[in-house]
């Protein structure tokens, strides 16, 4: 098998390419992970810990717009951080409004400048580059920004931006390249519309958007542009937030259109054309409907795309490895110890066919992977009962099942949903919508009435639902609940 | 090689002279002041200095360094001193990259890998 390996590998074997002659079984590196972002880095520094001789090899392909980020993946630079900062930047300015109801005096009428927070955001987001920089160097992670595709079953071509090739060999490798904004297809899409990848480091303010998309990704965006002041569309080709619980899915959209953003159901734009240039210019927008013949036509400043991601696996070089991907969606399927079909190959992250794609998930899979590799620990990455929390203008937490799920699961008749309206004691003085919080909890009559979803739409839902999320890992059942007794006044104790 | 080294003391002095390369690389290293005999009262910029001036050569060429001390102790240890106000520095030996947030802070001063990273990175 020693001879095998040397075979398949010696025309790109790295120690062989420099005039030395090839020690059986020794590569370059332990650890090769592809893409360094929550899962890749979170891999790789874990992998360190054990004297594992590891390599990251991270490389952002420039958007059509020509953004481009730093070391750490989706989250850190285009997604969950300048994301929940600019949530936070509309949110302070709901809050300065609410200021005066509770006696804050200033004449001066509020307005927003995006330049400023937009600095800001980036400035931070640097920052944590930086510090992800720090951390590599300092645990002995080699970092390379460059661009990793397989060429052999060990052997990585890496591509540096300049063009530069160079072979590395390793033992086992992390597959953790994430996602990126998929675009319509549509004349103008790539040449006028940006997407979440260009939105936090936009040199200039959108101004009036079309946003298209129904995504949580949309919504979160719509949410904050407007919450900053801009005058927003969402164009939505069907239902909102697919896949979470519809009931929720509506209130927020609802609040949202009750609070200003306006919304386009069921079309889908056709074409893009650019009316004039600038910074931003001006965009014509032509949709069709869904349900017929009608078209439409609107005039926008931005158009935002946010209609779904895909997988960046199909030119990462798999087909010359074996690893198999889902041809239609890209998503690589691993077992339950994230390990693709080629055994030295694992994978974690958005990528993964049929799991969550968030940052904690892809940090504890790819934590838990290295320790069971590297420290002999057995522990797989739990997929249930994940947490998540959407960052609309009104916030949405949940952990466990949806309704709909829930029913088609168990049976209507053996499930039990609990509920309640409510309005945060902070929201009274300002007069803030009475009836639109709302919480509610789904049991399991089978089970000992066991807390099997939670879903709350309220002020600092993340906060909130966090706490539970232990509570339902632990088996937290009706009853349980109902004796706890509630913290005065929060939105929480409800 | 291509880069020159400037020694200020204090914040205004500090700023001038940043101001004055306006368009270069800076790199700055704010040390505790020293004594009569050429000591610091602060223990890490002592032990930091030799590393960082040891990495100098890889400072890109037209950088200028800024070899800049801060004040005395009292100073220093006043939470309303401009450095942390308007610089935010946190620590001293502070070593960064003027106008980015590229900085390292006490003893990641002392890794001359660090520090040669923090030089030779864009």
């Amino acid at each position: 098998s020693v001879q095998a390996h040397k075979e398949e590998d010696n025309p790109l074997n790295t120690m062989e390419a420099n005039g030395l002659a090839p020690v059986p079984d020794s590569y370059d590196y332990d650890l090769i992970v592809i893409g360094g972002g929550s899962g890749g880095l979170a891999a790789a520094k874990e992998a360190a810990k054990y004297e594992k001789k590891v390599m990251v090899l991270d490389f952002v392909t420039p958007t059509p717009q020509g953004s481009s980020w730093g070391l750490g993946g989706t989250c850190v630079n285009v997604g969950c951080i300048p994301k929940k900062l600019m949530h936070q930047a509309a949110l302070l300015g709901q809050a300065l409004q609410d200021s005066r109801k509770f006696g804050w005096q200033f004449t001066e009428e509020v307005k927003h400048n995006w330049m400023t927070m937009t600095e800001a955001v980036q400035n931070y987001i640097g920052s944590l580059n930086w510090g992800y920089r720090v951390a590599l160097r300092d645990t002995k992670v080699t970092y390379e920004n460059a661009y990793g595709e397989f060429v052999g079953p060990h052997t990585i071509k890496a591509t540096n931006k300049k063009g530069i090739e160079k072979l590395y060999t390793a033992a086992r490798f992390i597959i953790a390249t994430g996602e990126r904004p998929r675009y319509l297809g549509i004349p103008g899409d790539k040449e006028y519309c940006i997407s979440s990848d260009d939105l936090f480091s936009l040199p200039y303010c959108p101004g009036k958007t079309l946003v298209v998309g129904a995504s949580y990704v949309a919504l979160e965006c719509a949410g904050f542009l407007a919450g900053l002041g801009l005058d927003v569309t969402v164009m939505v080709r069907s239902i909102l937030l697919r896949g979470f619980d519809q009931d929720m899915a509506n209130k927020i959209g609802e609040y949202m259109k009750e609070h200003g953003v306006k919304f386009i159901r069921e079309f889908v734009p056709i074409k893009v054309e650019q009316v004039e240039e600038g910074t931003p210019g001006i965009l014509k927008v032509t949709a069709k409907s869904t349900t017929g013949d009608q078209m439409i036509e609107g005039e926008y400043n931005t158009v935002l795309l946010a209609i779904g991601r895909d997988p960046c696996t199909r030119k990462i070089g798999l087909d010359k490895v074996g690893v198999n991907i889902n041809e239609k969606t890209g998503k690589i399927p691993v077992n339950d110890e994230e390990q693709t079909n080629v055994p030295h190959i694992y994978a974690v992250g958005d990528i993964l066919q049929g799991k969550l794609e968030l940052t904690p998930v892809a940090i504890q899979a790819g934590r838990l992977l290295v320790r069971r590799l590297y420290a002999g620990e057995t522990t797989k990455c739990d997929y249930v009962n994940v947490p998540t929390t959407v960052f609309t203008p009104l916030e949405y937490g949940a952990c466990g099942y949806s309704e709909e799920t829930a029913v088609e699961k168990f049976g209507e008749e053996n499930i039990e949903v609990y509920h309640s309206n409510f309005w945060p004691l902070e929201w009274t003085v300002p007069s803030r919508d009475n009836n639109k919080c709302y919480a509610k909890i789904i049991c399991n009559i089978q089970d000992n009435e066991r807390v099997i979803g939670f879903h709350v739409l309220g002020p600092n839902a993340g906060e909130v639902t966090q706490g539970f999320a232990a509570a339902i890992k632990c088996g937290l059942t009706k009853e349980q609940l109902d004796s706890t007794i509630g913290i005065h006044p929060v939105c929480a104790e409800v | 090689m291509g880069w020159e080294e400037m020694q200020v003391r204090g914040y205004p002095e500090f700023v001038r002279t940043a101001q004055s390369y306006h368009g270069r690389p800076i790199f700055a290293l704010f040390c505790g002041d020293k004594d009569a005999e050429g000591r610091s009262w602060c223990p890490d910029c002592v032990t930091a200095e030799p590393v960082v001036r040891k990495e100098l050569h890889n400072l890109p060429d037209k950088s200028v360094f800024i070899y800049c001390l801060v004040g005395d102790r009292a100073y220093w240890k006043d939470p309303n001193n401009e450095f942390r106000k308007n610089l935010k520095l946190t620590g001293v030996p502070t070593l960064l990259k003027y106008g980015t947030p590229q900085k390292l802070v006490e003893e990641e001063c002392f890794k001359a890998e660090l520090v040669r990273m923090l030089f030779t990175e864009d």
